[in-house]
């Protein structure tokens, strides 16, 4: 298959991906969940904080926004990529075509990374400039504290979209499973003294904040590997579990559902 | 070719039902039904051979290649699943195209070749519209353009008739019926022995996941006619009712169980149901209702099996 044929069918299966993800009513309910740190800097300017500085939008955004909004947007989407697929009987018409099910995991999987970036990009942008345009400051104050969070967000969508992936093809109901991995897993290991946070993603996302940001709570997160190596370290996460999904689903049949 | 496709000893289950039990049969050129009642393996078969199952023994062949996980041989398939979902927010014009594109088609040539399907079945006028609001008919036809747009070799079609209003039936048979004259081959299943006849005399039936018989279907229809047909009137007169039909020599038995019901047997089903309505009439007997409890294929194919 000349590489001509593999671009148009990355095109296609990306954007049929795309216009599910973005484009049906589900929308909705992600554009509110991912809106939240953007209505929140709103508010705190809104009620004239005094305390609400670029110190206090990353105390906020970290449990709020990585902890919360980017891993329940990166598991509602990331589940529903192949599952519902085949919930929804509409796989056959994907797996009648001359593509690989290997490739058409891949190609879904760079449609969800698009489309999760689409809705918590200009959120946390936005909210970051709420937050400097409120203490007065120039918006390339503490560019990198928005570095710092566009990195995590990239690295994040990756590594809990992959994992989310994986678990998709491995398991019938992946929202519990994801939701058990995301909430309990993620706070409980992520907050253990120790090593034992290493066996988190959070910790590489926080892990890259330490590095990348030179002033506020971050600073003092402890980590012990620089942003680089937690950038590394999550690529290749994201990597090793969309081959693991690769190679389940090469292997899967599909009954058609009642 | 000899043979679109051949099975050999194929069993498939899953866990411990069984949907497919030794199946051995041999599909022919041009257009095949498989013949059989809900449940009986068709749809395992046709997702065996389309490779969306493995088989867990035997050997299964499509244009003569293993169709598990055969991407290449996708290009010479086109497949038309058992059930009606589509993607709803697709029209059927983007549906059919986006599936084109899939096959490697540029997208102007996509968007021509789904055009030029949807006007085959019938859906030109809808072509734009989403699929979400199509009838049952309507997205039968959708999915049968989208199994044949892209020119295959075989066509795979699982219940194509299922649902389909009288006018999508008629459409649906036609371009079946074309796809073949122009040369293509045709694997199409159906519960309904009837809606075959009308396209092919070229049945496999299919009971139980096994391979029951398989040929011309006149021969099978005549060994089917041969098993007595059971029917039961509703009349107030049974006792007159059955000494008019006891004329019929291919009438083989006659009871009267209750005071208003006659239940016949036939060696002929055909015959009898032909020369019924004349006997009725001329004997100007009371028919309220008649029922055949021998009717299904679900019966036929118990005979068959003994």
């Amino acid at each position: 298959m000349g590489v001509t044929e593999s671009a148009r069918r990355l095109w296609v299966v990306m954007s049929l991906t795309l216009r599910y993800l973005l484009g049906t009513r589900r929308i909705i309910a992600m554009l509110l969940l991912s809106a939240i740190p953007f209505i929140l800097a709103l508010s705190l300017a809104a009620g004239r904080v005094s305390a609400f500085n670029i110190d206090l939008f990353q105390r906020l955004m970290i449990p709020l926004f990585l902890q919360v909004v980017l891993i329940f947007v990166t598991l509602v989407n990331a589940t529903t990529l192949i599952r519902e697929e085949i919930e929804d009987n509409t796989l056959p018409y994907l797996l009648t075509r001359p593509i690989s099910k290997p490739a058409v995991v891949l190609y879904k999987y760079i449609g969800y990374l698009v489309a999760v970036l689409v809705l918590l990009v200009p959120p946390i942008v936005l909210a970051y400039g709420v937050t400097e345009a409120y203490q007065g400051t120039a918006l390339a104050t503490d560019l990198d504290v928005l570095g710092g969070f566009l990195v995590a967000t990239l690295i994040g969508s990756a590594a809990y979209g992959a994992v989310f992936l994986f678990i998709s093809v491995l398991v019938r109901k992946p929202l519990a499973v994801g939701l058990l991995i995301g909430f309990v897993w993620e706070s409980i290991v992520g907050s253990i003294p120790g090593d034992v946070p290493k066996l988190s993603v959070i910790h590489y996302l926080k892990s890259i904040l330490q590095g990348m940001i030179a002033v506020g709570p971050m600073t003092t997160y402890g980590s012990d590997i620089s942003a680089g190596i937690a950038v590394l370290i999550l690529v290749g996460l994201s990597v090793a579990m969309i081959v693991l999904a690769m190679m389940l689903f090469q292997q899967m049949e599909f009954r058609q559902k009642a | 070719m000899s043979a679109v496709a051949e099975a050999a000893g194929v069993s498939k289950w899953y866990g411990e039902v069984l949907g497919l039990n030794a199946f051995t049969a041999s599909f022919g050129t041009g257009i095949t039904g498989l013949v059989g009642p809900n449940g009986a393996g068709k749809s395992t078969l046709f997702k065996l051979l389309i490779g969306q199952l493995h088989a867990n023994q035997g050997t299964l062949r499509l244009l003569g290649e293993n169709p598990w996980n055969n991407v290449p041989m996708m290009r010479r398939l086109g497949y038309c699943p058992e059930h009606n979902q589509l993607y709803g927010w697709l029209s059927g014009q983007q549906f059919v195209e986006a599936l084109l594109r899939l096959d490697g088609m540029p997208a102007a040539e996509a968007s021509k070749a789904a055009g030029a399907a949807l006007k085959v079945v019938g859906l030109s006028a809808a072509a734009h519209r989403p699929t979400r609001t199509y009838s049952r008919g309507m997205r039968q036809r959708a999915k049968l353009a989208q199994a044949l747009a892209h020119d295959p070799e075989v066509l795979i079609l699982d219940e194509p008739l299922s649902g389909a209003d009288p006018m999508a039936r008629v459409q649906i048979l036609r371009t079946i019926a074309d796809f073949a004259k122009d040369g293509g081959h045709v694997l199409m299943s159906t519960h309904v022995l009837y809606e075959i006849e009308r396209i092919t005399n070229n049945i496999v039936l299919i009971h139980n996941g096994k391979a029951i018989a398989s040929g011309d279907i006149h021969a099978i229809r005549a060994l089917i006619d041969e098993h007595p047909h059971a029917v039961r009137f509703e009349t107030p007169q049974p006792r007159q009712l059955a000494q008019a039909l006891a004329r019929m020599d291919h009438v083989v038995s006659l009871e009267v169980p209750a005071e208003d019901t006659l239940v016949i047997r036939t060696r002929k089903p055909d015959a009898f149901y032909k020369e019924l309505p004349g006997i009725v009439a001329d004997t100007k007997l009371e028919v309220r209702g008649l029922e055949s409890p021998d009717d299904s294929l679900e019966a036929v194919f118990r005979y068959l099996v003994g």
